[in-house]
């Protein structure tokens, strides 16, 4: 990770918002047009019809050659196919960011295979890796559901966070008679939340910052979910009012997950009269939840409305439960084939060159290298067995993907702390902290 | 002494139930005649866990007393714990209205009465209004406002609340046991009566009674009780902590703990161990001098520390000139009074009973404070509600007892 301590050219850090496939090109788009400044938007899919629509974002169709912009109707060896063919324009997108925001929706062909390439390539670049993910309806179907399932994972796997959002969620949170566009807005809206959140909270000029270190010493290398709350109160009592709401907030899972976390960082916007009281009535709050937590707090300065606008960031510890047998094994044989499998090499049938040689030899016209959205190549640019033995090579790759899984040991946490003969008691909380647990494991002394 | 009255003091505590029974004179001369004591197997962290335990526990410390004091006990004083339990100050207002604007015993009445509404929480009820100062116009300090002329009497006062139902079950066990409940006290002002004498008082003392499930104090100034707390941390978390740092069952750390314990960590232990190999659970095993007493020396520091931020906030620290009296069981701790002197920069000492008078052990015993001082308690009580209307008494009156500061 030495890599990541990279200095900012500019001063602010370079953010990127990449979204992937029809979700995330949406949220992007939405991003792009109420999203701070300072921030780079690219719409990645591989459906030029989905790319059309961007007006605000910088977009890149994705597999010229294979699905020929037409999508992957959600075929996951496609879109492998699709991304793999333009990872040296995908390495160059990512290339100098420091945060990389993996914009995707779950359960497609497109978001869901590409994203985890995309993290790991942003990755190896040496950026933080920050993947935003939604998850489809239970009644989306079997196959899309556990489709999403393993594209979630690999994206945890690949990215150093992923916020996570299920659309499921949505019908908990406001019953079954939402109607859809409704519910899809919550779900888009709690996502954006987040990435607007951590942004503004980076970006921001702050009176307390929350700097990119801090962010990067809460998430990174811990391959876990983390939620981001983003809340507003206004009114006479405005603290109160924003941490009812953070309480409220679905994320929060009424204080639950804040218990789980293992760090958090607060940020407060609340113009001028932001006021001591409010930030320690926040922190306050939360340390109720979470005693032993890593909290780094930052409050930024004038220049905002009336409203107090708090942004929580909690990345959790992975939990015994979530962590998959094959995790080690997968991420290993997933970063060595994105680093030592070329595409171009692996799958390219022999005498031809390349598929933009391909597009060149029959267009005509150059088509300039790594321009973004370029025309969708003709229909003469690949033929069928191409096609088909490109598709075929993915999908083997894929299996053969799965075959190299290890079972691997799961671990048990190094040390869990007991509370002995007060478990079953009513803990003795004193202002957050648990003294039922050992004063020397607390203080962090070591018996050597 | 023909007219010697008994008075018995019940403890409930985590390690131990502890009785002890108290003869009483006329003038206020307080004997101790009997004691029992059986070990408490059904209390955690002071409040009772397990009922019936519990009641068996009572019935042999009452048994074990009653033959050594050779009286038939009837009623008792019980004491009160729990994390629950709150302490804070009130002040009450009134006007004086009568013509002449001399105060008279009705207004003093009417400002405790009003200085005992409190808004308390629905579920939590008053133990103890301990009437602290008079101020008459402004005029601090006044102790007996009677017949001073005044328009406005103010009155300062210490309140002890807990939750009610948690109150209720020690009574109810008590009850139960066909043993009158003569009133409640709470455990951390009982043992600050058995030990402080008049001057200590004065000067400023804080007393903190190191329990096993429970760790409560009490502070005194000029006289009165300015302020109380308790913590839900004591010997049994350092058991515990010993039995989880040194991986040792909790019943062999307890023994530990006594054998080898220490309040301040000795620079030489680190090199030296206890050799365990004898033990037939765990065989074969050294534990190091150095861990045991890091691990015992850090919990009763933050402990300290715990309290002594709290009397900080309280804004008392600067008034305590007579230091630190420790009691409880935990105050037999080799070291404990160099450790809370340097905690609380205040000198320190382990409490005797000297204000009363009887059984050599009963008062030499810092663990025995507590039921002793539920006898003064008592006698107190006794001397400002004559024993002849008791009888007919009802729990319920007994939350609003108001406890009076002149002896």
């Amino acid at each position: 990770m030495t890599e990541n301590q990279k200095t900012f050219s500019g001063g602010e850090p370079v953010i990127r918002l990449i979204g992937l496939g029809e979700t995330g090109v949406k949220l992007v788009e939405t991003l792009a047009m109420i999203g701070p400044e300072g921030v780079e938007s690219h719409s990645l899919d591989t459906d030029n019809r989905s790319l059309s629509r961007c007006h605000q974002s910088k977009t890149l169709l994705l597999g010229q050659a294979i699905p020929c912009g037409l999508g992957t109707g959600g075929d996951v060896a496609l879109a492998r196919a699709a991304v793999e063919s333009d990872r040296d324009r995908l390495a160059k997108l990512v290339e100098g960011a420091n945060l990389v925001f993996v914009i995707a929706g779950m359960g497609g062909g497109t978001g869901t295979r590409a994203a985890s390439l995309v993290a790991c390539l942003a990755k190896e670049s040496g950026a933080l890796v920050v993947g935003v993910a939604a998850t489809p309806f239970d009644c989306e179907g079997t196959r899309r559901c556990n489709q999403a399932t393993g594209g979630l994972r690999d994206l945890k796997q690949a990215s150093d966070v992923v916020f996570h959002f299920s659309n499921q969620d949505v019908v908990q949170m406001t019953g079954a008679d939402t109607s859809l566009n409704n519910a899809l807005e919550i779900a888009n809206r709690h996502l954006c939340e987040s990435v607007l959140g951590v942004s503004r909270m980076l970006l921001e000029p702050g009176l307390l910052n929350v700097s990119f270190g801090d962010l990067q010493s809460a998430v990174q290398g811990r391959q876990s979910l983390g939620s981001v709350i983003h809340v507003e109160g206004s009114g006479e009592d405005r603290a109160a009012t924003a941490v009812e709401k953070m309480l409220a907030h679905p994320a929060a899972r009424g204080g639950e997950a804040l218990q789980e976390a293992s760090a958090i960082l607060v940020h407060l916007s609340g113009g001028e009269q932001l006021s001591l009281a409010e930030m320690n009535k926040v922190t306050e709050e939360i340390k109720q939840h979470a005693s032993a937590v890593d909290l780094v707090v930052g409050a930024s300065g004038p220049g905002r409305d009336e409203a107090l606008q708090v942004t929580v960031v909690i990345a959790h510890q992975v939990k015994l439960t979530e962590v998959e047998p094959d995790l080690s094994a997968s991420i290993e044989s997933q970063s060595s084939e994105v680093a030592n499998v070329s595409f171009t090499e692996t799958f390219m049938p022999s005498g031809e060159t390349s598929y933009v040689g391909l597009g060149e030899d029959s267009g005509g016209s150059r088509r300039g290298g790594f321009a973004y959205t370029p025309p969708a190549p003709t229909s003469e640019a690949i033929t069928p067995e191409l096609k088909d033995s490109l598709i075929e090579a993915a999908a083997r790759q894929e299996s053969d993907r799965k075959k190299r899984k290890k079972i691997t040991q799961e671990m048990l946490p190094l040390e869990i702390v007991s509370k002995g003969r007060f478990e079953k008691s009513e803990p003795t909380i004193h202002k957050g902290e648990d003294l039922d647990q050992p004063t020397y494991i607390r203080r962090g002394m070591v018996l050597n | 002494m023909s007219d010697t009255q008994i008075i018995v003091g019940l403890e409930i505590g985590t390690s131990k139930v502890c009785v002890a029974v108290g003869e009483v004179s006329d003038n206020q001369v307080v004997n101790i005649i009997g004691l029992g004591q059986s070990k408490s197997r059904g209390v955690r962290k002071g409040e009772i866990v397990d009922a019936s335990l519990v009641e068996e526990d009572v019935r042999n410390a009452i048994v074990e007393a009653e033959h050594m004091a050779d009286v038939e006990i009837r009623s008792v004083f019980l004491g009160v714990s729990g994390s629950h339990m709150r302490g804070f100050n009130n002040t009450g207002v009134h006007p004086v209205v009568s013509a002449d604007r001399e105060i008279t015993d009705a207004d003093i009445q009417d400002v405790i009465k009003n200085a005992k509404a409190i808004n308390l929480p629905s579920d939590h009820s008053v133990v103890h209004v301990i009437r602290q100062h008079f101020r008459v116009d402004g005029q601090d300090g006044v102790l007996n406002p009677e017949g001073m002329l005044g328009a406005k009497i103010e009155v300062d006062v210490h309140v002890v609340s807990g939750r009610y139902n948690r109150l209720q079950n020690p009574i109810r066990l008590v009850s139960g046991l066909h043993l009158e409940v003569d009133n409640i006290a709470f455990n951390g002002l009982a043992s600050s009566l058995a030990l402080l004498s008049t001057e200590q008082k004065e000067l400023g003392t804080l007393v903190i009674d190191l329990g096993a499930g429970t760790t409560e104090y009490a502070i005194y100034s000029a006289g009165v009780i300015k302020h109380t707390g308790v913590l839900a941390v004591g010997g049994d978390h350092v058991s515990n902590d010993l039995a989880y740092g040194l991986k040792v069952p909790l019943g062999r750390a307890e023994q530990l703990k006594i054998d080898h314990g220490s309040a301040i960590i000795d620079p030489e232990a680190n090199n030296r161990s206890v050799d365990l190999s004898t033990d037939s659970v765990i065989p074969g095993k050294k534990i190091n001098l150095g861990h045991l007493q890091m691990i015992m020396s850090m919990r009763l520091q933050e402990t300290f520390e715990l309290i002594a931020k709290d009397i900080e906030q309280a804004g008392l620290i600067d008034y305590l000139r007579a230091g630190v009296v420790l009691c409880g069981g935990g105050a037999r701790t080799p070291y404990i009074t160099r450790l809370a002197r340097d905690v609380f920069n205040l000198p320190a000492a382990i409490g005797r009973s000297s204000t009363v008078s009887g059984i050599k052990n009963a008062l030499d015993e810092p663990e025995f404070a507590t039921p002793v001082g539920l006898i003064k308690f008592g006698a107190f009580q006794s001397q400002t509600t004559p024993r002849r209307e008791g009888f007919g008494r009802v729990i319920r009156k007994q939350f609003a007892s108001l406890f009076g500061g002149k002896k």
